[in-house]
C-alpha cells in the first residue's frame, strides 16, 4: 500500500513539474540586416534560451529554402530569399511561431 | 499689536502651506514595453512630476548608459549613451530648465530583451537647502516580452533592485523593490513616491497643462514610505501611468565640493490599465 502511494505521489510530481515546464511561451523576432541577410533571434518568455531550436525558411509553396538551429546566442542568420517567404521557429508542439517575410524589415 | 499677531500667523500658515514637492530625476520615454524595437527618444529632466512644477537645470551627466540582456542566460551588453545626449529646454508649468534628450537609433534597441537605462547625473546645487542632490536613476525598457537582467543589480553606488518587472505592471499590482547602497540593503530609509500627473509632451519638451489627478492634500502629492529591515518596499499602484520612487540620501557619498550631498536612488515604473 505504501509503495502504491509513493508511486502515485511520484507520478503526480512528474506530471506537475512537466506541466510547469510548458508555462512559458515562445518568442521570435527577425530583422532585415540590409545587406542581403536576415537575423532572427528567439527565446522563451521565462527568459530561457532558444539555443538548438530548429528554424525553417520556406517559400510560398512551402519549399524549405534554408534550415538550421538557433546558435548559443539564440540567433539564426540566413540569406534573404528573392520572393515571398516565411520563417518558422520550431520550438516543439504548441511552441512554434511563423513569421511572414513581409513583416521582416530593416 | 493684534494686527502684528494676525500677520505673523498668516505668514506662518503660508509658509507651512508651501507643498513639500519632491525632486525627481526623470528618464522618460512614452512606451517601455514594445513588441518591436525601434528608434527611441528619451527625455532626461530634473523636476517635480506631480505638479509639473519647478524644473531644475541639469549639468552634463556623469554617466548615461544602458545594460541590455536578451534572456536570463544571455550576456549583459553595456552601451554608452552619452554620445546621443543633446541639451534641450524643458518647460514646466512654472518655469523652464536645462534638460537633455537622447535619440537612440533602432540598431541599438532593436533586439529583444531588457534594457536598463542608467543615469548618473551631475550633482545639482539646491541653494535653498545649501546641499547638493545627485539622483542616480534607473528606467527599464523591454522589447518583445523576453526578460533579461531586470532584477540584476547594475552595481551603482545606490540603486533599487525591482522584484517585479517595472515595465510589466497592470494598474493595481504591487510593486516590490530592494534598496541597496554599495551593494548592501538599506533599512529604514525614507522613500518619496510621486505620480507623473502631467503627461510629458515629447515634441513640445514640456508637461501637458492638464492634470490626470487631484491630490486632496499635500501628503498625497509626495507620498512617504520607508524601507523595511532588509531594505524592501512594497507599493500597490493605484493608477495607470508613471510612478517614481526616490530613496533620499541612500548613497555612500555624503559630501560634494565641501557641502552636504544627498545621493539618492530613483526608479521608475509604468502601470497600464487592463482592458
Amino acid at each position: 500500500m505504501r509503495k502504491m502511494t509513493a508511486k502515485i505521489i511520484m507520478v503526480g510530481l512528474i506530471v506537475l513539474s512537466a506541466s510547469a515546464a510548458f508555462a512559458h511561451s515562445p518568442l521570435c523576432s527577425c530583422f532585415d540586416n540590409g545587406d542581403g541577410t536576415v537575423l532572427c533571434e528567439g527565446g522563451f518568455s521565462d527568459g530561457s534560451s532558444a539555443s538548438g531550436v530548429r528554424i525553417f525558411v520556406k517559400s510560398e509553396s512551402e519549399e524549405v529554402l534554408s534550415k538550421g538551429t538557433m546558435n548559443e546566442s539564440s540567433e539564426f542568420e540566413f540569406k534573404k530569399p528573392e520572393g515571398a517567404y516565411t520563417v518558422t521557429f520550431d520550438g516543439g508542439e504548441g511552441h512554434s511561431i511563423v513569421i511572414d517575410g513581409s513583416d521582416i524589415v530593416e | 499689536m493684534k494686527f502684528k499677531v494676525v500677520f505673523l500667523n498668516l505668514l506662518a500658515i503660508v509658509a507651512f502651506a508651501i507643498p513639500a514637492f519632491a525632486h525627481f530625476q526623470m528618464v522618460y520615454t512614452p512606451e517601455i514595453a514594445v513588441n518591436k524595437g525601434d528608434q527611441t527618444q528619451l527625455k532626461l529632466v530634473f523636476t517635480h512630476p506631480f505638479e509639473a512644477g519647478h524644473t531644475m537645470d541639469m549639468g552634463v551627466p556623469e554617466e548615461f548608459y544602458m545594460l541590455h540582456q536578451k534572456g536570463e542566460e544571455g550576456k549583459t551588453k553595456k552601451v554608452d549613451l552619452k554620445s546621443y545626449l543633446k541639451p534641450i529646454t524643458w518647460k514646466s508649468l512654472t518655469n523652464s530648465g536645462k534638460a537633455y534628450e537622447a535619440n537612440l537609433p533602432k540598431k541599438i534597441v532593436r533586439s529583444m530583451g531588457d534594457y536598463t537605462l542608467v543615469l548618473v547625473p551631475a550633482p545639482y546645487f539646491e541653494s535653498e537647502e545649501d546641499v547638493y542632490i545627485q539622483q542616480i536613476t534607473k528606467t527599464y525598457m523591454n522589447v518583445g516580452g523576453m526578460p533579461g537582467n531586470w532584477s540584476v543589480p547594475a552595481g551603482l553606488k545606490t540603486e533599487w533592485i525591482p522584484l517585479v518587472k517595472p515595465y510589466a505592471m497592470w494598474t493595481g499590482m504591487t510593486f516590490k523593490a530592494q534598496l541597496l547602497s554599495s551593494g548592501k540593503p538599506v533599512p529604514n530609509a525614507d522613500v518619496e513616491v510621486e505620480y507623473m500627473n502631467h503627461a510629458p509632451e515629447m515634441k513640445k519638451n514640456g508637461f501637458a497643462k492638464k492634470a490626470n489627478s487631484e491630490a486632496p492634500q499635500d501628503a498625497f502629492v509626495t507620498m512617504g514610505i520607508k524601507t523595511d529591515a532588509q531594505g524592501y518596499i512594497e507599493f500597490a499602484v493605484p493608477k495607470a501611468g508613471w510612478w517614481g520612487f526616490c530613496a533620499l540620501g541612500s548613497g555612500p557619498d555624503k559630501e560634494f565640493k565641501g557641502k552636504e550631498l544627498s545621493q539618492d536612488a530613483v526608479i521608475w515604473l509604468k502601470a497600464v490599465d487592463m482592458k
